[in-house]
């Protein structure tokens, strides 16, 4: 079988030789072969499989790729980029808080970091694989061999070709029949095929590679360009209503203001506050109430509520007793920034002093850093608080002889 | 059961002696097990080592139990070391039980032949039974030394623990831990049998592979139910009120990392001594360094996760368990975690060379059990000392380290005796001789 194709190809001498071309069954024998045109010094010459074969590598002599070092750099650089990119993004050209972190946050960038590198690193491996293999190859002399396509199927050859400085047409033929090939042939070189990438392939490519640019263009030019005409508006939604939008003109009414002010003497529900001293914490003269107005009772309920109100809103920065040590105080002591104005010690004297509908009226207005709470707390729950805080600053001086004698007894 | 056990293998005993009796001289005996050309019985070596690592526990744990006395605490500083050791050397043995169902799962051929290896390493998984004992059994008479939630006054004056009394509670506990530990030994127990039974098989040996197999699908999701869990009850219990849905993966991230680092370390020893020889080639290390090489990666994606998500969260009740271990010396252990068990042995494991060079890869496998101990320590040691101290490592912390991990080797060299290193009746086990890997 393998004279009748030795004689069948050698008739047309017009083409020069690229080689000469063995066949083999099976694996082992081609890592055989292999070995043999290794250790006689060939270097131009190929095998080639339907998979990988296991020892091929060593069998041909091949150095280690250097494909390895490329990712290992594409993929630093893929690093490198997510590291500055998200810098540079987040921190420095459009600084942006997000989710209270800080603006270039480390654990926020690692998801990114590692995406990167993958990212680099594969398409890197994929490229570098193809160019490092001479890939894409357009034309091959072996394409025009037929038994050549059972490499992709049962087949293993092995091509030592004739621009190889050792390579001599029979003594290379007396090395390949030694390795007891199935076939050998002759590959003349290819002149009818052309080198070329196809033509409509290349302008194709070109038409493509065009195109990819005009959304950029246009969306350069859409920011560096103005325009008078209204932009195009394609899904209208609910953007046009029938109706009157606020600060619109309404030819309706004389004044062709579309916002209807509210008619005179209009009470909103809930608004009617006619109490000055319940409201306001003030005495009809407008001076500050000395005494509880007649809404609240003075009884225990009020007082626990008032507690509980003072531990929730009051403690974080005048502390359980008041005394001005709640933890927000702590930690802004601690920074020393020296725009921080301590919270009160609402035991001291000067406020010991103080009228109740004053304390109130500071609880509802707030005072200095103190923010307003009226929006916060119901009136009834503020007057509770200001319940509180009499008791506390009644037992912050207490002495003993101020308890009664059964709680004095059980202190000893 | 566990008589059954070793009825069996008394009789695997008996038979080995009769079929094959060894002589003396390693290298005369090289071709004389089942006409393998290949020295693959412990013999000697074995009595050796397990009579060497018997009198080095004994001596470690009359040290630890000295200096645990010395502590004065009431026994807490040597409960916390000793469980750190315990679920360090934990790592290797429930990720060889992962690695040998493992690789019946995939049906891999390269493995079969240091499959015995692994198979010895999880059937030791009694002795690991036994060394859980000092840190169940007190947690299930109700001593809150480890774990608060043992005992039933902490319950009581903590509203958060009583919520939580459903699972963290002694009597679910002790029943979780027979589980476990029942399960892990019967399936370890499964696989060195059915592959023992293979070595003196009349046939081809694909009987047994394919029973191996066949159950190795449904086991693998028992193990990582158990696994999860126990790794719960053992380590994120010891903060009942931190909680991560990821701590299991966590943990199995080590125990495929021990086990890839111990196989190498063992194989290397084998060989050293004249086993093996043939049998294990340079390939087979470098497979097992690229598996220790990927889950250097894997730990570290695992460890990010879980911490990214409750760092970005930022709730108070799952950041108080990282605060406590970022700070002050427990962050600088942190930082030593982060480039110790991952970023320089990422660099270091990376090359090819490192992992086909017995030297190198025997380095880093030392090392990656080393940060192994040190992520260890750093999960449980933290609360020790209940105001969440400085590290203090103390010679006690090496006492029981060296204990458990003695009484573990002598358990593997117990077990050894009499059982071919290499199964040799496998029917892939020719491919695994002649494997090759780029």
């Amino acid at each position: 079988m393998s004279d009748e194709h030795h004689s069948k190809s050698s008739e047309p001498a017009e083409a020069p030789l690229h080689g000469i071309l063995a066949e083999y069954d099976t694996p082992h024998e081609i890592v055989h072969a292999a070995e043999k045109i290794r250790d006689a010094g060939f270097t131009k010459w190929d095998t080639y499989t339907p998979f990988a074969v296991h020892g091929i590598d060593e069998a041909m002599g091949i150095k280690m790729t250097i494909l390895p070092w490329i990712v290992l750099g594409a993929g630093l650089s893929g690093l490198a980029t997510a590291i500055i990119m998200q810098w540079w993004m987040n921190a420095y050209d459009y600084p942006w808080i997000i989710s209270g972190k800080p603006l270039w946050s480390i654990p926020a960038n690692v998801p990114i970091m590692f995406e990167l590198t993958v990212l680099f690193s594969a398409i890197t491996t994929l490229v570098a694989m193809l160019m490092l293999n001479n890939l894409p190859e357009p034309s091959h002399p072996l394409d025009l061999v037929r038994r050549f396509a059972h490499s992709t199927d049962d087949k293993f050859f092995l091509l030592v070709q004739a621009s190889d400085p050792k390579f001599d047409e029979s003594e290379t033929r007396a090395l390949i029949d030694s390795t007891h090939p199935q076939a050998v042939e002759l590959v003349p070189e290819d002149h009818k095929t052309s080198k070329q990438l196809p033509s409509v392939l290349i302008y194709g490519l070109v038409i493509v590679s065009v195109a990819s640019i005009v959304p950029f263009a246009l969306a350069a030019k859409g920011r560096y360009s103005h325009s008078t005409t209204p932009r195009i508006h394609i899904i209208q939604d609910m953007d046009s209503q029938p109706k009157y939008k606020a600060q619109r003109e309404n030819p309706f009414f004389a004044d062709n203001r579309s916002t209807r002010p509210v008619l005179e003497g209009t009470v909103a529900v809930g608004e009617e506050r006619e109490d000055d001293h319940f409201y306001l914490g003030r005495q009809a003269d407008n001076s500050f109430a000395r005494t509880f107005p007649a809404q609240i009772p003075l009884n225990d309920v009020t007082m626990e509520r008032g507690k509980q109100r003072f531990g929730i809103y009051c403690t974080p920065c005048h502390g359980q007793a008041g005394q001005g040590d709640g933890m927000v105080a702590k930690v802004a002591d601690g920074l020393q920034q020296g725009t921080w104005v301590p919270p009160s010690n609402i035991t001291q004297d000067y406020l010991r002093q103080m009228p109740v509908g004053e304390l109130f009226n500071t609880l509802t207005n707030g005072v200095r850093n103190m923010p307003a709470y009226g929006p916060q707390i119901k009136t009834e729950d503020r007057w509770a608080i200001v319940m509180y805080i009499r008791a506390l600053q009644r037992s912050q001086g207490a002495k003993a002889a101020d308890l009664p004698p059964e709680a004095r007894a059980s202190l000893h | 059961m566990a008589s059954e056990n070793g009825k069996k293998n008394d009789k695997k005993k008996a038979k080995a002696r009769k079929g094959g009796k060894q002589p003396k001289g390693e290298q005369a005996a090289a071709e004389s097990t089942h006409g393998f050309a290949d020295q693959i019985q412990l013999a000697g070596a074995g009595q050796k080592l397990f009579v060497q690592a018997a009198v080095v526990a004994g001596f470690a744990f009359i040290l630890a139990v000295i200096l645990g006395n010395s502590e004065g605490d009431g026994w807490r500083r040597f409960s916390f070391s000793y469980l750190t050791a315990f679920v360090w050397l934990l790592t290797i043995g429930a990720g060889a039980l992962f690695w040998v169902v493992l690789q019946n799962l995939v049906n891999a051929k390269w493995s079969v032949g240091i499959r015995r290896v692994g198979e010895l390493l999880a059937s030791n998984m009694p002795v690991l039974a036994v060394l859980a004992l000092p840190v169940a059994v007190p947690l299930i008479m109700g001593n809150d030394v480890l774990y608060s939630w043992a005992s039933k006054a902490n319950v009581d004056a903590d509203p958060v623990l009583q919520h939580k009394a459903a699972y963290l509670n002694p009597t679910f506990f002790a029943i979780r831990f027979v589980v476990y530990f029942v399960y892990w030994t019967w399936l370890a127990n499964f696989y060195l049998h059915k592959s023992i039974d293979q070595d003196s098989s009349k046939g081809d040996g694909s009987e047994q592979a394919a029973s191996m197999r066949g159950i190795s699908g449904p086991a693998m999701i028992g193990f990582a139910l158990t696994l999860t869990f126990c790794s719960f009850d053992l380590i994120m219990a010891i903060a009942p009120k931190w909680f991560s849905t990821m701590f299991g993966v966590y943990y199995f991230a080590s125990c495929y990392q021990a086990i890839n680092a111990v196989l190498p370390l063992i194989l290397m020893w084998l060989q050293r001594s004249g086993r093996l020889k043939t049998s294990v080639t340079v390939h087979h290390l470098h497979d097992l360094g690229k598996m220790l090489f990927a889950f250097t990666i894997f730990w570290a994606y695992i460890a990010f996760s879980q911490f990214m998500l409750i760092w970005y969260a930022n709730v108070p009740e799952e950041t108080l368990w990282f605060k406590h271990r970022f700070a002050d010396s427990w962050g600088t252990l942190g930082w030593v975690l982060l480039f110790g068990h991952f970023v320089i042995p990422f660099f270091g494991l990376l090359s090819r060379h490192v992992k086909r060079s017995r030297k190198a890869l025997g380095f880093w496998a030392i090392w990656q059990l080393v940060m192994i101990y040190i992520d260890m320590y750093w999960l449980i040691m933290p609360e020790e000392s209940r105001q969440y101290l400085d590290v203090n490592f103390k010679l006690i912390d090496v006492a029981c380290w060296l204990g458990v991990t003695a009484v573990f080797v002598a358990g593997l060299a117990y077990r050894a005796r009499g059982i071919d290193l290499v199964p040799t009746k496998d029917p892939r086990l020719p491919k695994a001789l002649s494997f090759e890997n780029i």
